[in-house]
């Protein structure tokens, strides 16, 4: 059980500022939405909540300790990005791929023992991703690739996954069972945080949703909540008949 | 299902071979010896055995000997080179040669011969190489894309236009000293075309001792070579220190590539070649990636030089024509497969 915080966090690009200010609190057990226009620093704020980039000012807890304190290994088995891309140019079958989550675990001088194999074995099977592990991750779909990935965070034993679009590009049913996956892991526990421009699909399926608008946090709460008319127009641009029943609730994967 | 051969039993298969080839290559060439005589030359050495008539004794020792070895260290040494380079740029299509490594240090042992450093020290023609193939490196790094990450076309173009540059003022040294300072020009040429006719005993053991060295920095960071190939942002997520693993491993490659090119001279091909060979049969984790890249590179330049000295003696071939003939195919069949939309 781990919650992670954002607290005044501001960062730049040079002179273009992207955050300003942000807070949000990320409790264990949910799985928070975070969106916002193109280019309004989603990833940005992944990537600080995973510690891979500094804020300028401001900082990042994890369990109330400094995230930047913490030790690059310790943190990364603490908490899991799944970058929007990390497709690779080499011919890694999917297994291999998801062993690399067990990097943070394996000292520099050892190789993975059985118990990191059965961790591996155990995120493919949540994942559903046994049956084409052994192939090359070149030659995977969109959405079973984005499995692999999935399945690597979970096998870093992270408590706390950060996933940047995690249903970009995927089709109803893949997304619809990547969004179920990602459910299942908040309800065991996970504190999970997703990017996504797919509000209709995903926040009604997430207990909070966090609006990042003019480099700063604009809204965040329940669903039902955040989206108000007035909400989405400003944020969006865009105005809706039913915010709160405009999306399709309750989509299965088959 | 991806079909792969274990690195155990490529090992298994690969380093007997590659011994069984070296030990042919000696016992081959113009004077012809027997094993026997070439294992009691060898043993003489070791002061196991009488040594064999002084004459043919130096043919073993001398002649035959050094140059077997700086092909195996030198194969090693460039693939290892290679299969860096190539989780570094997280692209199949780095090498030392490609993005300027190998000109670099070949510029950087040009300056030094051409300004007269080298009769200073020993240790000069390697450091200038090193920091020859350092700066280029860094160079093609930047204009690539740097942190921002590469794509194969700025790659290969960065390298194009680093690699004309450096063979341009290579061709300015060459032709600056080609009047009155002819030896230092033929010195400098002779790094350009790549061979082992004048290696000595010591440059193998100077190359020897580069590769273990650099090989060794390279042992823990095995696992560090395949997370960052997932990007950078993937990798620092897995805990990699990015910045901090790719110098390392920049550094360790940098000095591979010049540490042989600076006794052998420019080899081409090996580095880029000899990795995609071996991630082919083994597959592309690190732990069996660069140790059987390193036994094939190995082999390969062995059976360069072998084409070279026994195959065509009178040819005039030098080693780094034969792999370029050999290799320079080999990538043109790479950038075919790329072309088809297939991964390398």
């Amino acid at each position: 059980m781990t919650d992670l915080r954002a607290e005044r966090v501001f960062f730049a690009y040079g002179e273009h500022t992207v955050l300003n200010g942000v807070d949000l609190v990320l409790e264990p057990g949910t799985m928070t939405l975070l969106a916002g226009r193109n280019g309004v620093g989603k990833s940005t704020l992944l990537s600080l909540l995973a510690g891979i980039r500094k804020p300028v000012e401001g900082v990042v807890l994890v369990d109330d300790e400094p995230i930047g304190a913490m030790q690059s290994m310790v943190r990364a088995r603490t908490i899991t990005l799944i970058p929007q891309d990390s497709d690779t140019s080499f011919e890694f079958t999917g297994r291999e791929i998801v062993m690399m989550g067990r990097h943070p675990h394996i000292s520099r001088f050892s190789v993975p023992v059985a118990a990191d194999h059965e961790v591996v074995e155990e995120a493919l099977a949540i994942t559903d991703a046994g049956h084409f592990a052994d192939r090359s991750v070149r030659t995977l779909s969109g959405g079973e690739l984005r499995r692999i990935h999935i399945a690597r965070a979970l096998a870093t034993k992270a408590p706390v996954l950060l996933a940047d679009e995690p249903t970009a590009n995927l089709d109803l049913e893949h997304a619809v069972a990547i969004l179920r996956l990602l459910r299942g892991l908040a309800g065991e526990g996970h504190t999970v945080l997703l990017s996504s421009h797919d509000i209709n699909l995903i926040a009604p399926r997430c207990d909070r949703v966090a609006l990042l608008h003019e480099s700063e946090i604009h809204t965040v709460g329940k669903p039902e909540e955040v989206l108000s008319e007035d909400v989405v127009a400003e944020v969006f641009g865009v105005t809706s008949r039913a915010p709160t029943g405009f999306f399709p609730r309750e989509f299965d994967a088959l | 299902m991806t079909k792969r051969l274990s690195a155990r039993m490529f090992l298994l298969i690969g380093i007997p071979l590659t011994l069984a080839i070296a030990l042919i290559s000696i016992v081959q060439g113009r004077a012809d010896l027997s094993i026997a005589q070439v294992v009691q030359a060898l043993a003489a050495e070791l002061n196991l055995a009488e040594p064999l008539d002084p004459h043919h004794q130096a043919i073993v020792v001398v002649i035959r000997l050094p140059r077997v070895l700086i092909a195996l260290v030198a194969g090693s040494a460039l693939s290892i080179a290679g299969s860096i380079m190539q989780a570094v740029f997280r692209n199949p299509l780095a090498s030392p040669e490609i993005l300027g490594t190998a000109q670099g240090s070949a510029l950087g042992a040009t300056v030094a011969i051409a300004l007269g450093w080298t009769a200073t020290s020993s240790l000069v023609l390697p450091a200038s190489a090193i920091l020859g193939a350092v700066l280029v490196t860094v160079v093609v790094y930047f204009v690539a894309g740097g942190t921002r990450g590469f794509s194969v076309a700025s790659l290969l173009l960065a390298g194009i236009a680093m690699n004309t540059l450096v063979g341009a003022l290579i061709a300015f040294a060459i032709s600056k000293l080609s009047g009155d300072k002819w030896d230092q020009g033929s010195q400098i040429l002779y790094w350009l075309m790549g061979n082992f006719e004048k290696t000595t005993g010591p440059d193998v053991i100077a190359v020897a001792i580069g590769l273990g060295a650099f090989s060794l920095i390279l042992l823990p960071f095995m696992r560090d070579m395949d997370v960052m190939t997932l990007k950078d942002e993937g990798a620092s997520a897995l805990g990699v220190n990015v910045l901090f693993v790719r110098s390392v491993l920049l550094v360790v490659a940098c000095a591979l590539t010049a540490v042989t090119v600076a006794f052998v001279g420019g080899i081409a091909f090996v580095g880029l070649v000899v990795p995609h060979m071996a991630r082919l049969v083994v597959g592309p984790t690190h732990r069996a990636l660069v140790p059987c890249a390193a036994v094939l590179g190995a082999f390969m330049l062995l059976i360069s030089d072998y084409i070279c000295r026994v195959v065509l003696p009178d040819t005039g071939l030098r080693v780094g024509v034969v792999m370029s003939l050999l290799g320079a195919p080999f990538f043109l069949y790479l950038l075919m497969r790329l072309r088809r939309g297939r991964q390398l």
